[in-house]
């Protein structure tokens, strides 16, 4: 058994050393195809983690008109608490919202003089973000509210950056993982090609096509390990920097939600690097490799 | 043993073997003669299952390797011993390495392998060579090396596709004389050749070939005189 293994890995390892140009071309190509890949999926974890944690997702508001009266106004709360949609409706009448407003200020400037300009207001927070639209837009058709703000704006931001992410990063990584893949098996391809006298010798004397193939498929699984440590490495590296310097930049974004745990990128690249690799030099092994 | 039947092979539009019917028994030793392109090295290649019959029937060891399963051939080639006619030792290992690398490529441990290489070695003669590389051996050495890899796992069958080829008459005659050794041990050996000399020295079975057919097989003759004027043609 262990003298098996170590034929075996022999084997794997002459593949490996008979063209280094086209190993570190299926190498780096992989690792670049990850590293986009991996990048991607990290950066989406995130805004999807932060898009989450927005509260905006869940809320809406209604600014009334400055003339409708106090007791429409909690007629209107009525009503929309009755839908199911709605978990909990506020209602902020002007002159809280006007001290809250002053005591927030407070530092800045003196408001004590002004008269109240702001007018009531409905918060409405829903049980599922999706039904936000539908409540703002119920809460538009009171001819007392003035204008709906559902906040969105935020979400929306964060929805738009995901999605480009989504586009660049999967994009892009997926047509280099398919180069990697063909590089992966062209360079299998070769490697059998230039071992043709082995594979002979061994399909004469009797060695199964599996123990034949075997060496070839770990070639392939090997580049996909490779390109996947150093993009895992690489893609870590820059998401470390890069949060150290948002965060000096914007104070503010210290309170993010965490991204993907870093053991998740050092065991998923290169995993996704084997499996690929694997998958490619079987294909290729399947098509070159007879007895 | 060894069964053909009715076996026909065309290579796109050529026929390579025409209703070619041949029978060998246990403990035979044959020669398969004829001109280049006669189809020696085609019928061999059914043998070994490396090439399928497009008509007819091939028997081997009591498997039927025209309808063998691939899954099952490499266990069918574990009881053949097999010396193509371009049989290329690998050039980067040595005499041992080569023989070697078989046992192992057939799941052989380490004890076992060294024990095997060593006792093939010594039949074949070639102790002294064990630690030299292909490039250093003469064309008889190599050919030595090449049947010892094949012997190497006992087989009952043992099939060498001209190992006589560019080799000098004395030397030649050291090959035959080996594989009539290793068929004396028990193995039936079928061995493609054109070399008239040895034929009629070895006064064994001999099965003669033309264009794809057999056209004589004598119990334990010498080289057929069909085959003479067939030369004489190809020579000019
Ligand atoms: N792979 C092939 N494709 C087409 N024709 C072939 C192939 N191999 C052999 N042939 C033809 O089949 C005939 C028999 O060849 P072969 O069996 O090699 O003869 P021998 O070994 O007796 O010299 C020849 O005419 C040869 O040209
Ligand atoms: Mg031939």
């Amino acid at each position: 058994m262990i003298d098996r293994l170590r034929f075996v890995l022999q084997e794997t390892r002459e593949s490996l050393l008979r063209n280094a140009t086209m190993q570190a071309a299926a190498i780096s190509t992989a690792c670049i195809a990850l590293v986009l890949l991996g990048g991607a999926g990290m950066a989406l974890y995130k805004l999807d983690a932060t898009a989450q944690s927005l509260p905006s997702r869940f809320e809406a508001e209604g600014v009334l008109k400055m003339s409708a009266p106090r007791a429409q106004a909690q007629q209107i709360k009525t009503q929309l608490e009755a839908m199911p949609e709605v978990e909990r409706v506020t209602l902020t009448p002007r002159e809280v919202a006007w001290e809250q407003e002053k005591q927030k200020l407070a530092n800045d400037v003196n408001l004590a003089d002004l008269p109240n300009p702001l007018p009531d207001k409905l918060t409405v927070r829903v049980r599922d973000p999706q039904t936000l639209p539908a409540v703002s837009a119920r809460i538009a058709q009171s001819p007392l509210v003035e204008e709906v703000i559902d906040s969105r704006k935020e979400l929306q931001t964060v929805l738009e950056v995901s999605r480009l992410v989504r586009w660049i990063g999967l994009g892009a990584g997926g047509l280099l993982l398919l180069a990697a893949l063909i590089l992966i098996y062209n360079t299998v391809r070769l490697t059998i090609f230039s071992r043709q006298r082995e594979v002979r010798v061994m399909a004469l004397l009797g060695a199964t096509l599996r123990s034949i193939r075997l060496p070839f498929i770990l070639e392939g699984m090997t580049q996909g390990v490779a390109g996947g440590v150093l993009a895992a490495l690489l893609v870590l590296l820059t998401a470390a920097f890069l949060s150290d310097y948002v965060v000096s930049q914007w104070p503010f974004l210290k309170d993010m939600p965490p991204g993907l745990p870093p053991l998740v990128v050092m065991i998923g690249l290169p995993g996704l690097g084997a499996l690929i690799g694997g998958l490619c030099a079987w294909w290729a092994t399947l098509r070159y490799v007879r007895i | 043993m060894v069964e053909l039947k009715q076996v026909s092979v065309v290579y796109g539009e050529q026929h390579a073997l025409r209703r070619v019917s041949l029978s060998v028994e246990k403990g035979e030793f044959v020669f398969l003669v004829g001109a280049t392109g006669a189809g020696k090295s085609t019928l061999f290649k059914l043998l070994y299952g490396e090439l399928r019959p497009t008509e007819g029937e091939v028997w081997v060891l009591g498997q039927p390797l025209h309808q063998i399963k691939p899954r099952e051939l490499p266990y069918l080639r574990r009881r053949m011993g097999i010396v193509p006619q371009d049989y290329p030792l690998l050039p980067r290992k040595t005499v041992w390495e080569n023989i070697a690398y078989g046992l192992r490529a057939i799941g052989y441990n380490e004890t076992a392998v060294r024990q095997r290489v060593a006792q093939v070695l010594a039949l074949v003669g070639l102790n002294e060579q064990a630690r030299q590389m292909p490039s250093q051996l003469s064309g008889g050495e190599a050919q030595r090396a090449a049947i010892a890899r094949a012997i190497a796992n006992h087989p009952p069958l043992l099939i060498a596709d001209e190992p006589t080829a560019n080799l000098d008459p004395d030397t030649s005659w050291e090959i035959i004389e080996l594989l009539m050794r290793i068929n004396l041990r028990g193995a039936t050996v079928i061995v493609s050749t054109h070399n008239r000399t040895i034929v009629d020295r070895a006064c064994q079975r001999v099965v003669a070939m033309d264009r794809g057919q057999i056209i004589s097989d004598v119990p334990r003759g010498g080289y057929p005189v069909e085959l003479d004027r067939l030369y004489a043609s190809v020579m000019l």
